[in-house]
């Protein structure tokens, strides 16, 4: 954006989003000299992403959050939720709730899968807001200036996974640990409930998918129904749970990342919390979409499905909890 | 007591220091004084390299080697201290009597620095054999003598990013270690570049010549023949539909203040060399005023060609066709920690200032 833009974008957010304006203005970045960040971050773009994810924030997802206060409000902090809904619209709701409700607001970095790379306008758009393409350097270099970075341990195996898997945690990768340990970051577990009911697809179009370089490419139900507006995704409710941060580099040193059967260890102990986190939440909510509406919640598969599956009860017992 | 007798020995020891101290800096100095051959002097960089080299008390002779006669800006120049030998250096047989010649010997030339490499442009006006020549069995000649002769204590190679292999999951600092472009597909001159680096490479672990190969980002500066340079140059530019990297443009001044740091200080190996702007191609751009037109990635090629056929620019779309679409910033941490590199200039462009 030219300084001609940037004076356009910063009305129009104070326009859309008055009371947060001054927050998200006070964020500072690690100007180059031109407005943008090394990893190509212009606050400016930022600023306009945020209005409208706000938008679906409070109207499309209608997201309610607890233990936001759990997130640390400076230095580096991994936040590590489970993923999934084909569109990472968990990972937009994240940033935006932290930054809405943090003391001190943050810009949060997303960790986004090596595809997005290819993508013409969703590689610029990406780097624009703030996004990280998953370069394990990248990942070091976040942390190393102090940033508060979200990752997704499932990667794309959590977006693309079939409906009936929704609230089983896909394996967790163990990168994240490792830069834990070498870098002595917190990670905060995070549970996002609401997203894996989003978008039920029904088949993966993999050749379609091979062609493109995407990951999958699914067809909802809605796709067939509504055509292109099938897009859109379902508007149930978001309810995002932080949890306490685990520091595990003060009981591991750094050169535990040489022992893999600890690290694995390690990550299984974040998936569990994880997965604690989201039974606590399917516990608690009233509906997919926010209220109970027995017909249309039982459709999509029901509200209050608490029993542990197997491959939960598995790792919990792997982690000894 | 104890106390005073300490002080003595102290001062003692000050005393003989400050005795010994001239004439063993005397000594060193002279021991230490950088004679330097510089290949493709009369080249913007070479010229300024020679010009920057003269007024430094620490460089004794340079000796300039270029094709053609003495250009008259080196006139200025005292011949004790300056010298320019017509030559080619493809020529064995010139690139032996360089190394037998007796103003070579008496010049005791210990350091070498590399800046001929026929461009992209000038490649494209000759046959790609000829300046594959050039470049690379140049490069390997020069660097064979150099180690032969016994003399030259460093070797000095100009080299530059294009070498990375830019992909969209590439770190967004690339360090020394980064992968190189083997593709088999890419420019003739990238792989010139690439092949001449490795050569440089191969020869890293020699003990009597030590190599520094200094990879910089883009050179911007006037009459550079760089590819951003001839990029902004142009009065209309393509740009990929849907991407907009960040690139880093590299001062004249600083790349001069590199090649002198790595001939002053005992340093080898590869060291990236980067700018102190770094920003959207769009943004250099439209600083530059220069218009920008965004295409899908398919027009970009033939309509490149189409500028290059009507005269309207001298950039070679197939030499950054990735970097049109990638980001490549290179991580200057090890050149600021040994070299001491630190880029102070900032780029300004004659329609805008950066």
């Amino acid at each position: 954006m030219n300084q001609r833009a940037r004076q356009r974008a910063r009305a129009i957010v104070k326009m859309l989003i008055p009371e947060d304006y001054e927050r998200i203005q006070s964020i500072k970045i690690n100007d180059l000299g031109f407005g943008y960040d090394p990893f190509g971050l212009e606050i400016e773009s930022a600023m306009m992403a945020y209005a409208v994810a706000k938008f679906i924030y409070t109207h499309w997802f209608r997201v309610e959050s607890h233990g936001v206060e759990n997130v640390p409000i400076k230095g580096p902090v991994l936040v590590t939720p489970n993923h999934s809904g084909v569109l990472p619209f968990d990972g937009a709701m994240i940033m935006v709730d932290v930054t809405k409700k943090m003391e001190t607001p943050r810009i949060m970095r997303a960790v986004v899968d090596n595809f997005a790379g290819f993508l013409p306008f969703v590689n610029t758009l990406f780097y624009r807001w703030g996004q990280i393409i998953g370069a394990r350097r990248n990942f070091e270099e976040l942390l190393r200036q102090g940033e508060m970075v979200l990752v997704f341990p499932e990667g794309h195996k959590g977006t693309g996974k079939p409906y009936g898997e929704r609230y089983k945690l896909t394996r967790f990768n163990v990168g994240f640990m490792e830069l834990s340990l070498l870098n002595k970051t917190p990670i905060v577990p995070t549970a996002v409930i609401g997203a894996e009911e989003q978008y039920p697809y029904m088949l993966d179009l993999k050749p379609l998918a091979r062609m493109l370089n995407f990951p999958y490419l699914p067809v909802t139900p809605m796709m067939l129904l509504v055509g292109p507006l099938g897009i859109l995704p379902l508007p149930t409710k978001y309810t995002i749970y932080y949890g306490e941060p685990l520091h595990f580099y003060r009981d591991y040193p750094p050169e535990t990342v040489k022992d893999p059967e600890t690290i694995y260890g390690l990550v299984d102990t974040v998936k569990t919390r994880v997965q604690e986190l989201i039974d606590q939440g399917l516990r608690e909510r009233k509906g997919v979409f926010g209220f109970s509406l027995s017909s249309l919640d039982a459709l999509l598969g029901g509200a209050g499905e608490t029993a542990p599956p197997d491959e939960r009860r598995q790792i919990q017992e792997k982690a000894g909890t | 007591m104890v106390k005073k007798i300490k002080k003595t020995v102290k001062k003692k020891t000050v005393t003989v220091k400050k005795k010994e101290a001239p004439v063993a800096k005397k000594a060193e100095t002279a021991s230490r004084k950088k004679n330097v051959l510089i290949t493709g002097v009369t080249g913007t960089v070479g010229s300024r390299l020679a010009e920057a080299l003269y007024y430094d008390k620490n460089v004794g002779v340079i000796m300039g080697v270029a094709l053609g006669a003495k250009p008259y800006y080196f006139n200025q120049f005292d011949t004790k201290r300056f010298r320019y030998k017509n030559l080619n250096i493809l020529k064995q047989r010139d690139l032996t009597n360089l190394f037998l010649a007796s103003d070579f010997k008496e010049a005791k030339i210990n350091t070498v620095v590399h800046l001929a490499f026929l461009n992209r442009v000038v490649s494209a006006s000759k046959e790609k054999k000829t300046f594959n020549t050039l470049n690379v069995e140049g490069t390997r000649d020069l660097l064979e003598k150099c180690i032969e002769s016994g003399s030259v204590t460093k070797f000095i190679f100009k080299s530059s990013d294009v070498v990375y292999k830019i992909r969209p999951h590439n770190p967004i600092y690339l360090d020394e270690n980064a992968d190189l472009n083997f593709d088999t597909d890419v420019d003739p001159w990238i792989k010139d570049r690439v092949d001449a680096d490795m050569i440089c490479q191969s020869k890293l672990d020699n003990r009597k010549t030590n190599i520094v190969i200094l990879r910089f980002s883009n050179i911007i500066g006037r009459m550079v023949s760089s590819q951003m340079n001839a990029f902004f140059d142009s009065p209309l530019n393509f740009r990929a539909l849907g991407f907009n990297p960040l690139i880093n443009l590299i001062h004249m001044e600083d790349v001069i203040q590199a090649i002198h740091l790595a001939i002053r200080k005992n340093v080898k190996g590869i060291f990236n060399i980067a700018g102190a702007d770094t920003a959207p191609i769009s943004t250099f751009a439209e600083i530059n005023r220069s218009r920008m037109v965004s295409l899908p990635e398919p027009l970009l090629r033939p309509s490149n060609a189409l500028l290059r056929m009507m005269g309207l620019t001298r950039y070679y779309y197939s030499v950054d066709q990735d970097r049109l679409k990638y980001s490549l910033l290179l991580d200057t941490g090890k050149a600021q920690k040994t070299l001491g590199f630190r880029p102070r200039s900032h780029v300004y462009f004659e329609r805008g200032v950066a």
